[in-house]
């Protein structure tokens, strides 16, 4: 034992007496001179065409997401960057750029279902001097929670840490957590710098040369989403006029995908299905042979590609007394009327065991069944609403199947 | 005891070796010798304190990693307190209600921070159960020589006040949560009510995020204190009037034979009540044989008159 001790005491004398000081400070030096140029670069070739990507950060309030999101809009060097607090826009040389940042979970989870600002991929933010805070993993959770595959990390505040080992620490553990929250830890970009020293243009290595390779890490590794050009066409019907001479036309807005002079088509909803074949498209018009059979409401598309549906799960948010909604909650059982494409349609509501009531304002999973089936797909949005008031906005999450003892509570 | 001592110093001490000969023979500019890689990563996974704190604590103690905890921990009441002085004046609107009913009493508190991220974290969380109980334990020691109806309000001041377990007081708690999450929190109000042998104490949580079995949290909070009731349906009709009183919303209590004035009703028993449409309060309570002698309502965030 004595002589363990004896040899730690050894150990310790050696370390302290290793040359570590002399090697500090040449980090310093550098600096690239071609700093510029991919900001130029951006503003050459800037346009709306460019594939339009969204993303955000997530972090702790005190780690400089604020500071990151203006460091990366004061590179972009477009005139075109309105900056409110949470939601700006900018462009990279590839892609044009939508960045949301929430103060809260619950924001990120409203803006998911409503659509306002989804996220296709993230930028996490950790302070280097602090490393991940208890509630990164709160964090996570979110971003696993609305859908976020993909998650870059920025370990900003690197200036205010002299000791670069600590940073490889911070990334190390990042990494494990990441891991743990499933996703792919141990090839997730990891970038280190400092959105100060960006913004203040200092130590152009930690700053802004470390905000371009965030950004051009984005470009790489988060994907473009998918086009809806590439799907099956869908047209929601909004309008049936029987036109003499040319049979039954109807209008509405392509929601995706190609219609061509001889395509066959299907008309669903409201209990209904019939085929028909287009004859003529007149900026979407399109002629059928009997008026009956189609109604506002029911969907145009290609043979086979959908089916309506009369169950579904749906994360919906309800909205609060401020923004319109009601001002009471409701409990289970509750009938408001879903509108969806051009359709409109009663719904039951059914809450999940766990919960005996929603209130205004709140983010909540549900169960809706239709009175009659309608064309409802996974990821289509809708609005809920009772009476003449707007009560609340959901996201079809899942397809469930419609059983008898559905139909018996219709009755 | 001893032989897992040898194995770690033994160990420890082969790791620091091959880390200063890497170190050395490199010759990069590695700052880290004083506290090993291996060691801080321990410590910190253990404590969760800081990689700057762990490392200083190791230097100090000279990878004593016993001693260096201990620093640690006190170190984190400090800094606790410089942090929480710090972000004092930041907005602290998100936070839990933290609600416990025991023996013909119960309590009800509310904890502020700054989102709802940390207030969806277990360390906040226990926060709101220490506060909880500190609560608690005061109103009984404060309430034995009382027999009746006793509800007290408690605000900021006298809450920080209290203290919890061994000395510490629930001030101390705070700042030592606040120096852990890095947001500014702050102990709201609490209520605490004891009632007579046969009165009964109802309460609802609702928008409940936690993982806490004890101590019922989430964002609103309501108790209600009744008379009456069916023995075995006591905690059903408790738990409905509680759930009613979140819903609705009501701001003060009204007489059985009031007669509702429409949408805008505020005071409870002329209230449609929730779980039945087609009835008012009273007229629900008639049905069940029971009266309802006082409610409160907490939620989350909403601003309280004294402020």
């Amino acid at each position: 034992m004595a002589a363990l001790v004896g040899l730690r005491a050894c150990f310790s004398a050696l370390q302290l007496s290793s040359p570590s000081l002399l090697h500090s400070s040449f980090r310093l030096c550098a600096v690239p001179l071609s700093r510029r140029t991919f900001a130029a670069e951006a503003k050459k070739t800037y346009s709306r065409e460019k594939p339009h990507v969204n993303i955000g950060t997530i972090g702790h309030v005190d780690h400089g997401k604020t500071t990151l999101t203006a460091a990366i809009t004061k590179d972009d060097q477009s005139d075109e960057s309105p900056s409110t607090a949470s939601h700006v826009e900018y462009t990279t040389a590839n892609r044009h750029y939508a960045h949301t940042d929430c103060p809260g979970h619950a924001d990120y989870v409203k803006n998911m279902i409503t659509g306002t600002a989804q996220m296709d991929g993230c930028i996490l933010v950790v302070a280097g001097t602090d490393g991940q805070m208890p509630q990164t993993r709160e964090h996570l959770l979110l971003a696993r929670q609305i859908g976020v595959e993909h998650v870059v990390v920025f370990i900003n505040k690197a200036d205010a840490v002299e000791d670069k080992e600590m940073l490889e620490l911070v990334e190390i553990e990042i990494r494990e957590l990441l891991t743990e929250f499933g996703y792919d830890g141990e090839n997730t970009p990891v970038i280190t710098g400092s959105a100060l020293c960006a913004l203040e243009n200092r130590e152009p290595d930690l700053g802004v040369s470390a905000v371009m390779k965030l950004l051009e890490t984005v470009d790489a590794y988060i994907p473009l989403p998918k086009r809806e050009l590439d799907k099956p066409f869908l047209l929601p019907v909004e309008g049936v006029h029987s036109i003499p001479g040319r049979g039954t036309v109807v209008t509405g807005t392509l929601e995706r995908g190609m219609i061509k002079k001889g395509d066959d088509c299907e008309f669903l909803g409201h209990s209904r299905s019939s085929k028909s074949v287009v004859t003529g498209i007149e900026m979407f018009h399109k002629s059928l042979d009997r008026r009956e059979d189609v109604k506002r409401g029911m969907v145009m598309c290609k043979p086979g590609s959908i089916k309506p549906h009369q169950k579904v799960k749906a994360q919906v948010y309800i909205l609060s007394k401020e923004e319109g909604g009601r001002h009471k909650p409701f409990v289970t059982n509750f009938m408001p009327v879903m509108f969806s494409l051009t359709w409109d349609m009663t719904c039951r509501i059914s809450l999940p065991a766990d919960k005996e009531m929603v209130m205004p304002g709140e983010d909540i999973s549900l169960t809706l069944t239709l009175r009659q089936p309608m064309v409802l797909e996974k990821g289509q949005r809708f609005t809920l609403r009772d009476g003449s008031r707007t009560i609340g906005t959901g996201l079809v999450t899942e397809i469930l199947t419609f059983t008898d003892e559905d139909q018996c509570n219709w009755g | 005891m001893s032989l897992t001592f040898l194995f770690r110093t033994v160990a420890r001490d082969v790791v620091k070796v091959s880390l200063c000969q890497h170190v050395q023979s490199l010759h990069t500019g590695c700052q880290l010798l004083a506290a090993d890689k291996a060691l801080l990563m321990k410590l910190r996974k253990s404590t969760g304190y800081t990689f700057i704190n762990c490392k200083k604590a190791l230097e100090k103690f000279e990878n004593d990693i016993a001693q260096a905890e201990t620093w640690l921990h006190e170190q984190a009441q400090k800094e606790g307190w410089s942090k929480a002085n710090k972000l004092e004046g930041r907005k602290a609107k998100e936070g839990l209600i933290g609600l416990f009913v025991g023996d013909k009493a119960a309590v009800m508190v509310e904890v502020n921070c700054e989102t709802d991220f940390v207030a969806r974290n277990e360390k906040f969380q226990q926060l709101v159960k220490d506060v909880a109980f500190a609560t608690l334990t005061h109103h009984q020691n404060k309430a034995q020589s009382q027999a009746g109806y006793v509800k007290s309000v408690l605000a900021g001041e006298e809450l920080s006040k209290l203290s919890v377990d061994e000395g510490a007081s629930l001030a101390d708690k705070v700042a030592l949560t606040i120096g852990r999450l890095g947001e500014n929190m702050s102990v709201k109000r609490a209520v605490t009510v004891g009632v007579p042998a046969e009165w009964h104490i109802g309460s609802y949580v609702h928008g409940g995020v936690s993982s806490q079995t004890e101590v019922a949290m989430g964002r609103y909070g309501a108790l209600v204190v009744f008379q009456g009731g069916k023995e075995e349906e006591r905690a059903t009709l408790g738990r409905k009037l509680g759930q009613h009183v979140v819903g609705e919303a009501p701001l003060s209590l009204g007489n059985m034979d009031d007669l509702p004035c429409g949408e805008s009703e505020t005071r409870l028993l002329p209230q449609t009540f929730l779980g039945d449409p087609s009835r008012t309060v009273a007229q629900f309570l008639r049905g069940q044989q029971a009266r309802v002698l006082d409610f409160v309502r907490f939620q989350c965030g909403e601003s309280t008159g004294e402020e």
